[in-house]
């Protein structure tokens, strides 16, 4: 919503009327009470003009009912949002009517992964077939200057095929020039290759290693995909879940996972347990104080990286100002996908950082844009970076006497007010 | 006050009722026994071309007929045959067939005349047991000898399940009749009816039946192995296939050639494996190692070859060679399988070797196939439930589910094996303390060893014992009633004893 409504013409479609006036008030939308699976309500939101439809309540049928519903209708590309890995499936061998199908479940277990698999860093995002991450780390507030941290970055030791995007410190955004520094307690945004990130992630983590034994807390949906994608990674993965039903559903689907039926508040079994040894906790319970309070008896015990995930946006700066090192909010996460699909179609991918308020795009530079044939350094720093190239299907990580070319997919790290600019320069 | 008056009005001890359809289950026994009258055909063949009398074969034939179609007639109308009544068809049928195979065994063999030997003969038959009550085999005519080793080769895959096979459509609950006969935890569907996968398995038991009976007599036509003739190859197929053991031969498989043995040694472990495995082997080239039991059963295969070869090198039986690791193998698949044949008589190896023997006695084969005893699957699922025993007692919020092949195994399922392999060695210890007492009573000599080795056996459905009753022995000498007993014991091994004992339990015939 909140990406999308400046840009675009937006009726929302929900049964619950009280949230849709309240969203009515908050944003500049068209709201309509009603079943998203009926075909007259969605005729009177005017889907047969629309250009996109986003079907995303919180049941699968409704949504799918509702793209086939709006496929009939018009000519509008469908997005679905499904809590079903089994209908992911389905679509991606092609038998969906469905243009694009997202797991809110999956996109979070996924950038999960991501996180807990490189150190220090507090999001993570891939492009082009996984050639090139960008990543958000979190400088240590008591790191020792070195060759990276403390100096100027044109003579920091950079780990190679790397970049630096932008570095955050409080509020404010700083263009990394030649001439600024990386201090401890900033926020770092990098774009670079995979073992590059690992090794930036080194430097602001010295004592962690990969994650191999990871805690996670909570057996619903999003626990349980979580764990999946975890245990397919190849970590040791340890599954906490107080509803026994539900520990015993986890169990029986998680074959390499191990399961406890306890609870993540009981302190006698995190100690028999030695939960404090693992070198990572996920907490996904379905209720954030609770989630906060496991999250930080797991610090207590000894766990160096927590993660939780957020039901209230509100709950991430609690949180993270709490001492859990990440929270994710999957809300945000599904749309990032979403917007991701909705922009211009030269763009292959978006990813969101620090919330919304820069963008990381992914885009064809077209023949006629003025940018083409200059090299690196002659291209003005206005706060918008190229981080990396992708030509002919292979990742660049450009110097500045490398060139761009037209048909370049470029990724591009920007302020999210600046991304119509770039759009239209590129 | 109003309890008394309820009291008043309803008797206090009213009669139970009954919750089984007892005429409904006896309708379908007198069917089955009827069809099975048809198998009298075969040895009925064999003696006209042998030049034996056939009357015995025409006279048992007709007298199961008319005893199967007389009992179909008298529980006519009553055909509602359900889950529960499974039970009940299964066990009958088993007993009342064993009595048809026994009939021509009274008539045509002198040394059956007894009721008792011939129809513990006929039991050792059909549950493919394979111990024999003939004290001299040399003496036995062909038709007989043939005779034996068919009941063997019906039993084998199922006398229940061929039924359902063959005969025209039964308007019945299928399912609970083939899961009380068929061996192993769980009922395995091929196909979309119990009717089609009945079948399909027994097209399979068939098909590489044919395929043993071909190979062992060419070794006979090409000069592989002068001793096997048609008649020797035909018999001990079907004692292999159905890992029965019945040979016409009075010292089993020991005269016939190293290669012929080696066929069967290959045979029988196949007999032992599981049937819809070979199916899907030949029908969709599915590789079998990848089954979780058939892995357990090499396994098992492997350490008790190897074992029996190094007491019987180290105790200087053998030198360390081909006829060492054959005899070993030939002996390990044999027993284990529960098929019983012998390449050499097993009764003078060390201790080392008959203990070996006797614990593979337990084992068994895998799970739809033609062996008896506990099974692997069974072992491998108890060895998991006591895994997670320990696990749980170290981690007691664990939550631990056992899988076999990647599927999770429902605890009942695993409780029903824990009560099958705790029934088993209860009724494997009371067999053994009735075979010693009786026989101490009988004034036989029967060692405790022996006792245990033959009460295994007969459970088990394996065949030979130790003793007098070992493999180039009889049973011949035991007394009737413990032959008696150990009737009961292949009957119950057979049908694994759950069908047989829920049929003791009052909540069963209750409504």
């Amino acid at each position: 919503m909140e990406a999308l409504h400046e840009q675009h013409a937006i009726a929302v479609v929900d049964q619950d009327t009280a949230r849709l006036s309240e969203l009515a008030y908050r944003y500049d939308v068209m709201t309509l009470g009603g079943n998203a699976a009926s075909r007259r309500v969605l005729q009177d939101a005017g889907v047969p003009e629309a250009d996109l439809v986003i079907a995303c309540t919180s049941r699968d049928e409704v949504n799918l009912v509702a793209a086939m519903l709006a496929k009939k209708l018009s000519a509008a590309r469908t997005i679905v949002r499904t809590t079903n890995v089994e209908y992911l499936e389905v679509w991606r061998s092609g038998q969906l009517d469905v243009d694009f199908m997202i797991s809110s479940e999956l996109e979070t277990a996924n950038a999960i992964a991501r996180l807990i698999g490189i150190p220090a860093a507090r999001q993570t995002d891939v492009f082009a077939e996984g050639q090139v991450l960008m990543v958000e780390f979190d400088v240590p507030p008591n790191a020792q200057s070195g060759p990276t941290v403390g100096r100027p970055l044109r003579e920091a030791v950079i780990p190679p095929s790397s970049k630096v995007a932008s570095i955050i410190r409080g509020n404010r955004a700083i263009v990394p020039r030649g001439d600024a520094s990386i201090e401890p307690g900033d926020r770092v945004v990098v774009i670079g290759s995979p073992e590059s990130a690992r090794a930036w992630g080194a430097i602001f983590a010295a004592a962690q290693r990969r994650a191999e034994d990871v805690v996670v807390v909570g057996a619903g949906n999003f626990g349980l995909a979580v764990a999946r994608v975890l245990a397919k990674e190849g970590a040791h993965v340890r599954l906490v879940e107080e509803r026994p039903e539900l520990a015993r559903v986890a169990a029986e689907e998680l074959e390499h996972v191990r399961v406890f039926s306890a609870s993540p508040l009981d302190a006698g079994f995190l100690e028999r347990e030695h939960i404090g040894a693992a070198h990572a906790a996920v907490f996904v319970l379905p209720d954030d104080a609770r989630n906060l309070y496991a999250a930080t008896l797991a610090k207590v015990n000894g766990v160096p990286f927590t993660v939780a995930v957020v039901l209230e946006p509100a709950s991430v700066a609690v949180m993270e100002r709490a001492g859990v090192d990440v929270a994710v909010n999957p809300r945000l996460v599904t749309a990032e996908e979403i917007v991701r699909f909705a922009h211009d179609p030269r763009i292959q991918q978006v990813a969101m950082v620090e919330g919304d308020r820069f963008e990381i795009l992914d885009i064809v530079v077209r023949p006629t844009s003025p940018l083409v044939g200059r090299r690196f350094r002659e291209l003005p720093m206005t706060g918008s970076l190229i981080g990396a190239i992708v030509r002919n299907g292979t990742a660049i990580f450009p110097h500045g006497d490398d060139m761009l070319q037209p048909g370049d997919r470029a990724i591009i790290f920007t302020e999210a007010a600046r991304v119509p600019e770039v759009e239209r320069t590129l | 006050m109003s309890t008394l008056g309820a009291r008043a009005l309803l008797p206090l001890r009213s009669r139970p009722v009954l919750g089984v359809d007892i005429a409904g289950a006896l309708n379908l026994v007198g069917r089955l026994l009827k069809y099975f009258s048809g198998a009298f055909a075969a040895p009925l063949v064999v003696a006209a071309g042998y030049g034996d009398p056939v009357w015995p074969w025409l006279v048992s034939g007709a007298v199961t007929f008319a005893a199967g179609a007389g009992l179909e007639r008298v529980t006519a109308g009553g055909e509602a045959v359900g889950a529960r009544e499974g039970f009940l068809v299964v066990s009958l049928t088993w007993a009342l067939v064993a009595w048809a195979v026994a009939l021509p065994y009274m008539l045509a063999e002198p040394q059956l005349r007894n009721p008792v030997d011939a129809y513990f003969e006929a039991m050792s038959g059909i549950t493919t047991t394979g111990s024999s009550a003939i004290a001299d085999l040399a003496a036995i005519t062909k038709p007989v000898a043939f005779w034996r080793d068919l009941s063997q080769w019906l039993g084998g895959m199922g006398i229940v399940v061929l039924g359902l096979a063959v005969l025209p459509k039964l308007r019945v609950a299928g399912r609970q009749l083939v899961e009380s006969e068929a061996p192993g935890i769980e009922y395995e569907p091929l196909a979309a009816t119990i009717r089609s996968t009945a079948r399909r398995l027994w097209l399979t038991y068939v098909g590489i039946s044919t395929a043993m009976f071909l190979l062992l007599s060419l070794f006979g036509w090409v000069g592989v192995d002068d001793r096997m003739t048609e008649f020797q190859a035909a018999t001990h197929m079907m004692g292999a296939m159905a890992t029965g053991g019945f040979s016409p031969q009075p010292r089993s498989v020991e005269p016939f050639a190293a290669a012929s043995q080696w066929v069967i040694t290959l045979f029988m472990a196949i007999a032992g494996a599981n049937f819809a495995l070979h199916y899907r082997l030949l029908r969709k080239r599915l590789n079998p190692l990848r089954d979780e039991e058939l892995r357990g059963y090499l396994a098992f295969l492997a350490v008790g070859t190897a074992l029996l070869f190094l007491a019987l090198v180290r105790s200087h039986l053998f030198a360390p060679s081909e006829a060492a690791i054959r005899h070993a193998a030939f002996q390990t698949i044999s027993i284990m399988t529960t098929t019983g044949f012998a390449s050499t008589d097993f009764n003078a190896w060390p201790s080392l070797a008959a203990y070996v023997l006797v614990l593979l006695m337990l084992v068994g084969g895998c799970a739809g196939s033609t062996g008896g005893a506990i099974k692997v699957v069974r072992l491998l699922l108890l060895g998991k439930l006591l895994r997670r025993e320990l696990d749980q007692a170290v981690h007691r919020e664990a939550i631990v589910p056992i899988r076999l092949n990647g599927r999770v195994v429902d605890e009942r399922t695993l409780r029903t094996v824990l009560a099958f392999i705790l029934l088993y060695l209860l009724l494997l210890i009371f067999g053994t303390l009735v075979l010693l007492l009786e026989s101490a009573r009988a004034g036989l000599s029967v060692t405790p060893f022996h006792a245990l080795a033959s009460a295994a056996t007969t459970l088990g459905n394996v065949g030979p014992s130790f003793g007098f009753s070992g493999p180039m022995g009889s049973f011949a000498a035991f007394s009737p009633f413990a032959k008696a007993v150990m009737s009961v014991l292949m009957w119950l091994g057979r049908l694994e004893i759950i069908p047989v004992a829920v049929l003791l339990s009052r909540r069963y015939w209750r409504a």
